[in-house]
């Protein structure tokens, strides 16, 4: 026994004299990942993104990334655990705005870069980069009343009422709507982002036969076009989001005008970017920045050109089709479906 | 000194694995030092008290499914609590809140006789809804002075105040328990149930009196929650597997009757370490579980061919 406990003492000195590692030059930077959500399509591409982003970022030698299912306490631990590990940066997918404050004031104490991306934090001096949902409402909206030629009755289907996604989505919406005064609501509805809700509520609609002639929709979007075809009603123009189904369909499905608007997980990549331009001195003027999303669309020889390219049947078909964006993100499709960091190899 | 060795063995030999893992952590990251350590104090906050919680139940022959979601009823109404009323009385009505939940897992297995897997899997939902019924989204907030009593050391540097607090708080409980009579019937009942009750134990009252001390904790685990988080969750977190790992770790036997609560706060420390290793190494987050459930594997097996190596001499 004490011959253990003296060769356990003689361990924890020989390891306290151990010589500190060597440090880091100059641009060298370790940027630290945190999320807790595993398993998650639209999560994982945002992990991908932010790997692929890490390798072609020349000044970026190591990216950590703590990645699982657990709660806001157990985010702080790896938060923690990050600061500890010494990183430059730290990009988060925050659990909660308000829950993390500590180990995020404590990072930006040691003056490491914050920047939460998709969700917001209110910790004081931490960047925040999420995709502009108002915009994203608004170009699908805007094209879909272009489409109509300015009349016309369109079905609103929406997702979760207060929701902070939903609402931005709603005040897009409504500029659209208010720049072409001939286009009228007939039906509004919170589909809860619920897959079978929705595809319930358009069935129903369609039961009632009140006439319309387009339907935008916050991202339910292929059980629509399914309700369309299984209740043989004629297709409308339907606007939904870069889904994997959805966009599949625009190319393959007869007869179906739609479009789809990019909300794409891809944005951690650009979270990434943001982070290494921070440290490099190039900081954005305003704390919070927005990624504007694009529009794909079927009824054009270019925008069917588009959503051809975008299909690759190498990706995942759970992750948004969408795996760049464009000014943020520089890696390749291949690279982000390698789903490859710096320092794997 | 020797029987001292030999009664805690399993305890001092997780003691020196944490040592140990502390030295591999310093080697792989030099300055990990004392914030280092006091920031995994107060990671392990949570897991320790519903180790402790789970270790009492295990010792006295159950089970709770339900300590994680008895954590977040415990969070959720501190955060509601404390954003309403005075901190202290908000502490003693989330305490004596927990008490009762615990007592009521307990009753409920001694007077209807359900195995105490099933009635604790179906009171994981109950406290679950119940937790969403108190607070629908996270939200409230935790009293200032909880937030700050987990943070820095005291009452010297590098005794980190988190620890200080799984300490005096599990000691200050479990040590009274433990040396009574209730401390002796619990141990009585788990290791032969029949026995005990033909020589008078009142295995009925012991039970539940197991699950009220589990419910006790579980409340302090939801207060270090809120006090980590400085709101109130209402969705339960990954404590009760956890807390399963570090009981086992902790050299508590499954089925009852043998073990302590040292171990296993140990085996908690050992848990939360090596999550702080395989981060400092930027292990692919899809591997660390791997690792983490073959190290758990591995030292209890290590573990368990020591001990019956030291039986047969």
């Amino acid at each position: 026994m004490k011959k253990l406990l003296t060769g356990a003492a003689a361990l924890a000195m020989a390891v306290s004299l151990a010589p500190a590692g060597f440090a880091g030059g100059h641009k060298s930077y370790t940027i630290g990942v945190s999320n807790t959500v595993q398993g998650n399509g639209w999560r994982e591409q945002m992990i991908c993104a932010m790997r692929a982003q890490a390798l072609v970022e020349g000044d970026v030698t190591n990216l950590i990334v703590a990645h699982r299912n657990t709660d806001s306490a157990g985010q702080l631990e790896d938060l923690n655990n990050l600061i500890e590990a010494g990183v430059d940066a730290i990009v988060l997918n925050p659990s909660n705005p308000d829950a993390l404050n500590s180990a995020l004031e404590a990072a930006m104490a040691q003056d490491i870069v914050v920047v939460a991306v998709d969700a917001g934090v209110t910790a004081e001096g931490a960047y925040i980069l999420s995709n502009n949902q108002e915009e994203y409402a608004y170009l699908g909206a805007k094209w879909l009343f272009e489409q109509l030629g300015g009349s016309g009755d369109v079905v609103y289907m929406r997702g979760i009422a207060g929701v902070s996604a939903d609402t931005d989505r709603d005040n897009g919406f409504k500029r659209a709507l208010a720049e072409y005064p001939d286009i009228n609501v007939v039906h509004e509805v919170f589909t809860g982002w619920q897959q079978d809700q929705g595809k319930q509520q358009m069935f129903d609609f369609l039961a009632t036969g009140i006439p319309f002639d387009g339907v935008w929709t916050s991202g339910i979007d292929n059980v629509i076009v399914d309700a369309f075809v299984e209740s043989g009603a004629p297709l409308v123009p339907i606007v939904g989001a870069d889904n994997a189904g959805f966009v599949q369909y625009l190319s393959e499905v007869d007869g179906l005008q739609g479009a789809a608007v990019t909300n794409p997980g891809s944005v951690g990549g650009a979270g990434i970017a943001l982070a290494v331009d921070i440290l490099n001195g190039e900081a954005p003027e305003s704390a919070t920045v927005l990624v504007d999303p694009v529009l794909w669309e079927n009824t054009t020889e270019a925008g069917r050109a588009t959503i051809e390219a975008a299909q690759n049947p190498n990706l995942d078909p759970e992750w948004p089709v969408s795996v760049t964006i464009p000014g943020w993100t520089d890696y390749s499709m291949e690279e982000i479906i390698a789903c490859e960091g710096p320092g794997d190899s | 000194m020797k029987g001292l060795v030999r009664k805690h063995g399993w305890s001092l030999g997780l003691g020196l694995l944490f040592l140990l893992l502390l030295a591999v952590t310093r080697l792989i990251q030099p300055t990990f030092g004392a914030s280092g350590f006091e920031s995994l104090a107060r990671a392990a906050l949570p897991f320790a008290f519903a180790t402790a919680g789970m270790a009492i139940v295990v010792i006295v022959g159950g089970i709770d499914l339900s300590v994680a979601s008895m954590m977040a009823v415990a969070a959720v109404l501190a955060a509601v609590l404390m954003e309403r009323i005075a901190g202290v009385p908000a502490l003693f009505i989330v305490l004596a809140a927990g008490l009762v939940m615990g007592l009521v897992n307990g009753a409920l297995i001694v007077l209807t006789r359900v195995p105490d897997i099933v009635v604790t899997l179906a009171m994981l939902f109950v406290w679950e809804g119940v937790a969403l019924l108190i607070l629908e989204t996270p939200g409230g907030a935790a009293s200032d002075w909880l937030e700050a009593g987990i943070r820095g050391f005291f009452p010297v540097e590098g005794i980190p105040q988190a620890l200080l607090i799984i300490v005096v708080a599990i000691g200050a409980v479990w040590l009274p328990v433990r040396r009574s009579k209730l401390g002796l019937s619990i141990y009585a009942t788990g290791s032969d149930e029949r026995a005990a009750f033909r020589s008078g134990v009142a295995v009925g009252r012991t039970k539940i009196a197991a699950y009220g001390l589990c419910g006790l904790f579980c409340a302090m685990g939801g207060l270090s929650l809120a006090a980590l988080t400085g709101i109130g969750e209402p969705v339960p977190g990954p404590y009760l597997l956890a807390s399963v790992a570090a009981v086992v770790l902790g050299g508590v036997v499954l089925g009852g009757g043998r073990g302590g609560l040292l171990g296993p706060i140990i085996a908690v420390f050992i848990l939360r370490i090596i999550r702080t290793i395989l981060t400092l190494m930027a292990v692919d987050p899809n591997v660390t579980t791997i690792i983490e459930g073959t190290i758990m594997v591995a030292v209890v097996m290590l573990g368990t061919w020591l001990t019956m190596r030291g039986a047969r001499r």
